[in-house]
């Protein structure tokens, strides 16, 4: 046997395994999603385009503009805290470079749920942080900080900074510090020189990290359902409500194919304007 | 001379001005946020933990209350056993298909091959519950019953794709010639991949194995999607008792699960450094990194 045929042959068990568990379930998806339900609630196929203009009744598409809205806000947040600390990782980390690197990750070996109920209980009312500010007498009765879309975009951000930090990181510690010295020989200050030297040279880094935060932030439901409340709901917890509660899986599959493609026409968007990157650097 | 050039120009505005970064004191600052932000919740999980009160404002006196509660509870028990259990098995199925995927992808120009490069790589950016809708609406419609089996190849589907990645950047940068030599002095082709090829990929594989258990043992979202009724996994467990209120147990278990996480993901960076020291510089190719 060729060493290629060979190779050919441990191919297979792989790809048939993502055929069957992966593209199968996603082609199911789309067909449940122009399903309907019987008198059980199972669901049944058919062609109900109707769960789609019910994704953007005005019942349901407050949620997804706010799941979108909070994607960027996390991403925006991301960026304005995770750009300075991968510029000082970077520029100024010296010996302890690595060691800055690993703490920035370490968190993220503790589990999502178990961050996330971390600030549920600093934040509840009968939080560590009402406790404080009780006992400081700065309140009486304690603020109230959950619920609120700031406790859920702050457990976003929380939950998926170092998918900004880090390939920020890569992208200055890639860069020449030479390019910011010739910068300030040519009599820019600092800011000019970040504008037209630092930050052209990340911005690869730095759409690459949007797009990791990103692409998990806008289907997240736990940072929502424990930090925040029907008011601060997004997306993903709507679509996790059809399957355990309203137990509507065609309108589920619904919000789930609305969601993927969404998703993918923001990732065409991200891979052109890449490529485009690459080719001009190869140039 | 340096000091006497500051001096006499003193510490004038131009000065600062010329070097906006060198002393950068308010990066420092926020740096030093950052890690009070990052790392003081989970501080404060596991050193309530180990609080003798059921207090989450005010730490009593320490005790190990919450860990024998956390042991004595049967189900909990159970689910920390199911974790681990769908962990190891995801792993070694994981890691066994990954491999011989990375294989294939490296070592035939089979036109197939980009193709299922693509459907490979697609897994590691579909958000969660995306993967955990496709995979329940999967079971449902073929009529398998929910259960730790269900939640096992729905993690295995999802894990593959890491093993693959890591399993292919260390075999791309694979010496042939070491394998030609081999052929040439009369291996087979199967003795040259036990014999050359494995050993050299061991440590990636290795990695990827415990990278993949780590993966699965943290999964809340594929878990909760897919979980039966009866067995739960442990973070599906967390979840439900979240939503019925905070209890110091929840600490106990989070910092358990932290221990678990950390010495795994130590295990992955350390024994490739452990075992890939001998032979590398003959199997590695000088070009590659």
């Amino acid at each position: 046997m060729s060493e290629r045929r060979f190779a050919s042959l441990t191919l297979l068990p792989g790809a048939a395994w993502l055929v069957l568990l992966f593209l199968v379930p996603l082609a199911i998806t789309l067909a449940i999603s122009f399903g309907t339900t019987d008198e059980l609630g199972n669901a049944l196929y058919g062609w109900n385009p109707e769960n789609y203009s019910r994704v953007f009744d005005p019942l349901f598409a407050p949620v997804l503009l706010r799941s979108v809205a909070y994607a960027f806000g996390t991403v925006a947040l991301c960026l304005l805290i995770g750009y300075p600390i991968a510029y000082y990782i970077a520029r100024f980390g010296g010996r302890y470079k690595y060691l800055l690197v690993a703490l920035v990750v370490l968190p993220f070996l503790v589990n999502y749920l178990i961050r996330v109920y971390a600030w549920t209980a600093i934040l509840s009312d009968e939080g560590l942080v009402n406790g404080v500010l009780v006992d400081l007498g700065l309140t009486s009765d304690g603020i109230r900080f959950l619920n609120t879309p700031y406790a859920v975009i702050g457990g976003l951000v929380y939950g998926y900074m170092a998918f900004m930090i880090l390939p920020v990181y890569a992208a200055l510690d890639r860069m020449d510090p030479s390019l910011i010295e010739a910068g300030k020989d040519l009599y820019a200050n600092g800011w000019q020189t970040f504008r037209h030297v630092t930050w052209p040279a990340t911005f690869q880094g730095v759409l690459a990290g949007s797009v990791l935060v990103f692409l998990p932030t806008v289907g997240d439901f736990v940072s929502a359902q424990l930090l925040g409340g029907p008011d601060t709901y997004m997306v993903g917890n709507l679509i996790q409500q059809q399957f355990f509660e309203a137990n509507n899986f065609p309108f589920g599959a619904a919000l789930t194919t609305v969601l993927m493609a969404f998703l993918l026409v923001f990732m065409v968007f991200y891979l052109r304007s890449a490529g485009r990157a690459a080719a001009e650097a190869r140039a | 001379m340096r000091a006497i050039g500051e001096r006499l120009r003193g510490p004038g505005r131009r000065d600062r001005a010329a070097k906006p970064f060198d002393r950068p004191r308010f990066l420092k600052l926020v740096m030093g946020l950052f890690l009070l932000w990052t790392f003081a919740p989970i501080a404060i999980v596991v050193l309530f933990s180990f609080n003798s009160g059921k207090s989450l404002q005010n730490f009593d006196g320490f005790s190990t209350q919450w860990y024998s509660e956390f042991f004595d509870d049967q189900q909990l028990r159970d689910s920390l056993v199911a974790s681990l259990e769908i962990a190891l098995v995801t792993m070694i199925v994981a890691t066994l298909l990954g491999s011989l995927l990375a294989f294939g992808l490296v070592r035939s120009r089979n036109r197939l091959s980009p193709v299922t490069n693509v459907m490979m790589l697609v897994p590691l950016v579909v958000p969660e519950i995306v993967a955990g809708v496709t995979a329940l609406l999967l079971f449902t419609q073929i009529g398998m019953q929910l259960s730790l089996t269900t939640i096992i190849l729905a993690h295995i589907t999802f894990s593959i794709s890491y093993v693959t990645v890591i399993v292919r950047g260390r075999l791309s940068a694979l010496n042939r010639e070491v394998e030609e030599a081999a052929m040439d002095l009369g291996a087979t082709r199967l003795q040259t991949l036990r014999l050359v090829v494995l050993p050299a990929l061991w440590p990636a594989i290795l990695a990827a194995g415990l990278l993949t258990f780590a993966l699965s043992f943290d999964d809340f979202v594929l878990s909760f999607f897919t979980t039966g009724e009866q067995v739960q996994p442990l973070p599906v467990r967390i979840y439900s008792a979240i939503r019925f209120g905070v209890t110091p147990v929840i600490n106990a278990i989070g910092a358990l699960m932290l221990l678990v996480s950390v010495s795994t993901i130590v295990l992955a960076l350390a024994l490739p450094r452990l075992l890939g020291r001998r032979g590398q510089t003959v199997l590695i190719g000088k070009d590659a990194v």
